[in-house]
């Protein structure tokens, strides 16, 4: 029989979420294609494509379920892959990323919504791992002389030449990864996101916060390399995205306030290009635990103060060990393994256990 | 908590209608917790307001008919009815209020008990039991006009069309109760009732407080209430008296006050029929135990079962009919035809949105979880006990994640562990 209620919020679909995040991306997408005309629109097709040839199939074969990149996700994950990369990254090294995100992003963990970790970013490091000396090369970061239409000046007859620079810097400045020409399109679709209730401002503001505080109390920030831009994008793209946050609000303040200290920590330490990417991914892997750490306090129960700041003290202490861990690997260029280790979990757990649950609906 | 759009305001301001008595009437003989007991032979001939079963229990639930004629047991699907087959004679037995001004805290109680009343919010809890507070202090008596189920306007055209008995009334069980404060809540989306009806109260020279509340569902949840109103915190499942406050529905009140100042016994209740597929949307004065097909006859309508989904109630608590001989009981406050769901069910996306707007403050995705798990100290670790199924979660998630079964499951895996 059927069950209360018998309306639902109007609207609200969870393809209507995906395709209002893909709305968001459009835009940042058309100053990309702006920038870098048919390389950047060649990356981008090739990881869309991938991931949602590498959604239908392996969806359909070990799900059974042939209808899965209907739901938006692949396209999410592949737009938002190609947006942390160059824009000479080789075709094939983007279409490896996006069938890795993909396959170990996000289905062998069961699908939609059950996987801990960014799928994009997960793409990401499987990426810079599996072709170091491409992606590590500073060679492809040597993009000007590909660039399609180069910085504007879009206010002309105003006086103050360095203001006018760097105002139109950001509306528009094609350097750096493929998402983050636009600093001002970002924020709009940010805004766009925030309006539609996709995301809320917990993540952003703690996240953006807590870094610029922590660049402040350091004051030395001349030699701290980071984009601002691309911390922006990830910000809003990448540390709100939705099954590997918390799902609580008091748990995103602390959640975008940890993966703020992190990121300075990782850009302090001299980590870079993947400072955002590390600190997001170390703290999706904490996500649930925040969730079920910072749970509201249910209707008519007394709170345990006492208990839950020990909780939170715990925690705190843990992401920042797994922080100087990662920064000693990745000095040692050891992070290798962690994804080697993570490849066998994800393969194992898939078999021993994810693989039963598929029906389950979380 | 949130604000659920709907067609309440097509039938809020309608005026209460009234339909042609039924040829017969349904009386389901489930009474709180407990089945009724015919105290009529199978057959007899009974009079209007004639008392045709009452419970055995300390409950003491009493039932009357609402026309006069042909008396028999039935069964639907299981349940028992009282079918009454109207004469149309409208044969009625004597009815005579009893003089109010002399009635002392015993006689009150028994009037309300005698008339059959329980509350009209659904839940059927006699009233009666609720008022018999003894000595206990009260310090809040809250009238529950937050009619906060979409769809639903019933109590707003009572409260529109409101009489003096019923503002009357309301001071009686003020008296009775012995309650420090009288406060009337309806959602702020009709705050043009506060000043109409503060007007009729003021005349009356009475003492009550309206209150206005948001427009969030569930404020008329009877704890949400209690929080807004009184500003207490009571844990679900505790009696609220012991808290100092007892809750009423303004259509309880009703019904008390035909008992008070007319004889009359419940038999009769507002209810709105609405929905997008209705052909007729309004508020009318029905009969208990009025058979929905009579309802759609009256509105020129099939139920076409395909095509929409007929519920009593409100759509986020209510129940659909299995079967069109269903029928209005005292605790119907709408008959709504509305459009089939179609759900399309993804995974838990984690987005948190039934976390959001779940008044009880619980994480409901992972109700989903460990109920797929029979995992019962999850479920108990996550609360589920203080969930009011109120479906906010439900009819909020994206993701058509089974909440109200997990919850519903749930709750029957920690009762029979
Ligand atoms: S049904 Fe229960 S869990 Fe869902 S919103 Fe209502 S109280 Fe919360
Ligand atoms: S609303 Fe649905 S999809 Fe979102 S967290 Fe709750 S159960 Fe999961």
């Amino acid at each position: 029989m059927n069950l209360h209620p018998f309306i639902k919020a109007p609207r609200n679909t969870t393809q209507a979420i995906m395709l209002d995040v893909i709305v968001a991306l459009i835009p940042i997408a058309m100053a990309s294609y702006l920038a870098y005309g048919t390389l950047a629109l060649t990356l981008l097709g090739t990881a869309i494509t991938t991931a949602v040839v590498t959604d239908l199939l392996f969806s359909g074969i070990l799900f059974g379920n042939w209808k899965t990149p209907l739901d938006g996700t692949s396209v999410i994950t592949a737009m938002l892959l190609t947006f942390t990369i160059s824009p000479l990254t080789p075709w094939f090294v983007v279409a490896f990323g996006a069938a890795a995100a993909i396959l170990f992003g996000k289905i062998l963990w069961g699908g939609l919504g059950k996987n801990r970790f960014n799928p994009a970013l997960v793409g990401r490091e499987f990426m810079a791992s599996v072709f170091p000396s491409i992606l590590g090369a500073s060679s492809i970061w040597a993009t000007t002389s590909f660039i399609n239409l180069p910085a504007q000046d879009f206010f002309t007859g105003a006086a103050n030449e360095p203001v006018k620079t760097y105002l139109s810097s950001l509306l528009y400045n094609p350097s750096g990864a493929l998402g983050e020409y636009s600093t001002f399109l970002i924020v709009l679709g940010g805004l766009y996101l925030t309006l539609r209730k996709r995301i809320s401002w917990h993540i952003p503001t703690m996240l953006l916060g807590v870094f610029a505080i922590s660049c402040v109390v350091i004051g030395d920030t001349v030699n701290l390399e980071y984009s601002f831009a691309g911390l922006l994008f990830g910000t809003i793209f990448m540390a709100t995205d939705m099954p590997s946050s918390p799902n609580n609000a008091p748990g995103k303040i602390y959640y975008g306030a940890m993966i703020g200290l992190v990121t300075f920590i990782l850009v302090w330490s001299g980590v870079k290009f993947s400072y955002l990417s590390y600190s997001i991914l170390i703290l999706n892997g904490f996500s649930s635990i925040i969730s079920e750490v910072f749970k509201p306090n249910p209707w008519g129960e007394t709170n345990n103060r006492l208990q839950k700041s020990e909780k939170i003290a715990l925690l705190t202490i843990a992401i920042l060990g797994v922080t100087f861990a990662v920064i000693y690997l990745h000095e040692n260029h050891a992070l290798i393994y962690v994804l080697v280790v993570y490849i066998l979990y994800v393969v194992l757990k898939y078999a021993s256990d994810f693989r039963h649950k598929l029906k389950y609906p979380i | 908590m949130m604000a659920i759009p709907s067609l309440k305001k097509e039938t809020k301001t309608q005026e209460i209608k009234r339909l042609p008595d039924p040829p017969y009437v349904l009386l389901s003989l489930l009474g709180y917790q407990e089945p009724l007991k015919p105290v009529i032979a199978s057959g007899a001939h009974v009079q209007k307001y004639q008392l045709i079963a009452q419970s055995e229990t300390h409950w003491s639930i009493k039932l009357h008919a609402p026309i006069s004629g042909i008396a028999n047991v039935v069964e639907y699907n299981g349940q028992r009815y009282l079918k009454i087959t109207n004469d149309f004679k409208n044969d009625s037995i004597v009815c005579t209020p009893p003089k109010v001004a002399s009635l002392n805290n015993q006689d009150i109680l028994k009037v309300i008990r005698d008339a059959g009343i329980v509350g009209s919010g659904g839940a059927g809890f006699p009233t009666h039991i609720k008022y018999d507070v003894s000595d206990r202090p009260i310090t809040h008596f809250i009238i529950n006009g937050a009619e906060c189920e979409p769809y639903l306007s019933a109590d707003y055209a009572l409260m529109n069309q409101a009489e003096n008995h019923l503002w009357k009334t309301v001071q009686v069980i003020q008296k009775l109760l012995q309650a420090d404060q009288v406060v009337l809540a309806i959602e702020k989306q009709h705050r043009e009732l506060k000043k109409k009806m503060e007007h009729q109260i003021a005349q009356l020279n009475i003492n009550i407080k309206i209150q206005l509340l948001g427009n969030d569902y569930p404020q008329g949840s009877e704890l949400q209430l209690i929080k807004a109103v009184a500003g207490k915190i009571i844990p679900k499942g505790s009696i609220t008296a012991h808290h100092g406050v007892v809750v009423s529905n303004i259509g309880t009140i009703a019904a008390i006050a035909n008992a008070l100042y007319l004889g009359i016994p419940y038999t009769e209740r507002i209810v709105t029929i609405s929905g997008e597929k209705a052909r007729t949307k309004g508020n009318f004065l029905l009969k208990i135990g009025t058979p929905i097909s009579y309802l759609l006859k009256q509105m020129g309508q099939d139920w076409l079962p395909s095509d929409h989904q007929i519920i009593l109630g409100g759509p986020m608590m209510g129940s659909p009919i299995a079967h069109s001989e269903e029928s209005i009981s005292k605790g119907t406050g709408g008959v709504l035809l509305l459009k089939h769901l179609y759900q399309k069910t993804f995974n838990c996306i984690q987005c948190g949105y039934c976390a959001d707007v779940c008044p009880q403050k619980l994480m409901p995705m992972e109700f989903a979880r460990h109920a797929a798990n029979d995992n019962i100290d999850g479920l108990q670790h996550f609360n589920l006990k203080s969930c009011i199924e109120c479906g906010a979660c439900a009819y909020v998630c994206p993701s058509d994640v089974p909440l109200i079964s997990s919850i519903l499951t749930g709750k029957q895996l920690i009762k029979t562990k």
